[in-house]
């Protein structure tokens, strides 16, 4: 080892010392100054209910429509709301909600898809907006009707389409890393 | 493990990684996606925000473990040799390109093999690509197309990879504020730490000497009729297959199943540009992360071709979701195997100039 070969191991051990020491001299000043903070999880969830809290304002008319069976006035106020929020996709579960209670099953099914492509979240049993089961039922239901009605009308493009969101929406219920 | 024939060890890690592979899925790794490279590379490059997809942002310890028990095998085993220099940016783009076929096909290799013995029968159209694929690569090789030989590199070269693992590891305990953890999607659906961490680590072991890859084994049968690594991939294949079966993970059919889609034609050029290409860099994905762990610069840098192509595959939309693939993804996939005739003719173009 010559002198250069010492002065490089020397520099070598003293960088990696005082970066060590940065680190865990950064680390106790955090662990002194941090407030209780949230896990990731509960942050996640705390998010969630504080969306849920704000949606039940915006879609209360919408919601007393529905329970009233007034579904046009219900469609007609989303579809504004739609307008006004385009980005929220609780406008679309509330829709296919309705035309669901309507019985336009291919309909509800291809609004839900709308709905899970703006927020995968949804088909998320981890989330409190996880609507998973509702719309694995409206699909049990609609599968078989469907194809028993494409039996009949095999070049139907209408129900092939239809088929086509049930597969989407299953596919996306199933998980999966997507 | 020396008293083992190599046979013996292609077929006890197949065996491993079937039951690993759906075991992990079942106490909590995505579904049908228990160990896939791809995935996870994605994953990883979400965790160190390279993309911003928080659902897919996760540090998955298998992926460590794959690294570090390849790294400590080759080193116990005296086959920890620190070799490198061909062809780096090829090697960079055509693991980009892999992980862009995979993220089309939504897997890599050993996810294909995990979906098909879950029932999804959308993967038997990315077992014929892939084959496909793998076949042209032989094809190639006959007719003298490969990348220059690796040279010796000073050792340090060799310790990056483990090290990075090693740094990836300390960021999963510590949690370091600009690391990234989905608490939904993907991201959430994860085994323990622990028991991810042990999976991957007896993996790289046995992978490392083994030399088990899903490629690779089709490869030497197509080229010498070579069984030793194939014998590992159908191990692999019928011990998932029974795990399913045993956990009542199996479910037949073509639609519904998770994470996939109903383009075939793109699923078979997706995967026939994956075992194109990994014909050409000598290794699945799978097969090159280990490789990085026991010191093969080369495939370190195929390693980060992928991880780079994992981050941009999401934040440029080239792959597939349920839906089938997005436009950006087709054009990538042509332009993969664009890239891998091109290297196939610039090199065997080589070959005849060196004769």
């Amino acid at each position: 080892m010559d002198r250069l070969d010492k002065f490089n191991f020397i520099l070598l051990v003293v960088l990696i010392l005082v970066t060590t020491g940065m680190l865990v001299q950064h680390e106790l000043n955090a662990s002194k100054n941090t407030e209780p903070v949230l896990d990731g999880k509960e942050a996640m969830i705390k998010q969630y209910k504080e969306q849920i809290a704000r949606d039940a304002v915006t879609y209360k008319e919408v919601v007393v429509a529905k329970n009233e069976n007034r579904h046009q006035d219900a469609i007609t106020m989303l579809d504004e709301i739609i307008r006004s929020h385009p980005d929220n996709p609780q406008s679309y579960v509330l829709k296919a909600e309705i035309i669901h209670e309507k019985g336009q099953l291919a309909k509800a099914i291809a609004t839900y898809r709308i709905a899970i492509e703006m927020d995968p979240d949804l088909v998320d049993d981890k989330t409190p907006i996880f609507i998973g089961d509702s719309v694995m039922d409206l699909i049990t239901v609609a599968r078989g009707k469907l194809n028993r009605e494409k039996k009949l009308k095999p070049n139907d493009k209408t129900l092939a389409l239809a088929l086509e969101n049930i597969y989407y929406l299953q596919r996306r219920i199933a998980g999966g890393c997507e | 493990m020396s008293w083992l024939k190599r046979i013996d060890l292609a077929i006890i890690t197949g065996a491993l990684l079937g039951v690993g592979g759906v075991l992990i899925a079942f106490v909590g790794n995505p579904v049908n996606s228990g160990i896939c490279i791809s995935c996870f590379l994605e994953n990883l490059a979400g965790a160190l925000q390279l993309q911003g997809e928080l659902r897919m942002s996760y540090i998955r310890p298998e992926l460590i473990g794959f690294v570090l028990g390849a790294f400590v095998v080759a080193k116990k085993t005296g086959r920890f040799k620190v070799t490198g220099g061909s062809s780096p940016i090829i090697r960079f783009f055509l693991g980009f390109f892999i992980i862009v076929g995979c993220a089309v096909f939504i897997g890599c290799p050993i996810k294909m093999i995990l979906r098909l013995a879950a029932g999804d029968l959308t993967a038997v159209v990315a077992v014929v690509g892939m084959m496909f694929g793998v076949w042209c690569g032989a094809r190639y090789i006959k007719a003298g197309v490969f990348l220059e030989r690796e040279r010796n590199m000073p050792r340090i070269n060799g310790y990056i990879f483990p090290f990075l693992a090693f740094l990836l590891l300390i960021f999963i305990f510590f949690q370091p504020v600009f690391i990234k953890q989905g608490q939904t999607g993907p991201a959430a659906m994860h085994a323990p730490v622990l028991l991810s961490l042990a999976l991957g680590l007896i993996l790289g072991g046995f992978s490392q000497r083994s030399g088990l890859c899903i490629t690779g084994g089709f490869r030497n049968y197509f080229l010498f009729r070579e069984k030793t690594l194939l014998s590992g991939v159908i191990t692999f294949f019928v011990t998932a297959l029974l795990v399913s079966l045993a956990t009542n993970q199996f479910n037949l059919g073509l639609n519904g199943q998770p994470a996939s889609h109903m383009s075939h034609g793109w699923t078979f050029l997706a995967m026939t540009l994956v075992g194109l290409a990994s014909v050409i860099i000598d290794g699945c994905p799978f097969r090159q992360v280990i490789k990085s762990g026991q010191g093969d610069i080369d495939a370190g840098i195929t390693t980060v071709g992928m991880l780079a192509g994992a981050a941009l595959v999401i934040s440029w939309s080239m792959r597939s979701t349920s839906a089938g693939p997005e436009f950006a993804g087709k054009i990538a996939v042509m332009s993969g195997l664009i890239l891998c005739l091109l290297v196939v003719v610039s090199y065997r173009k080589n070959v005849r100039t060196a004769r």
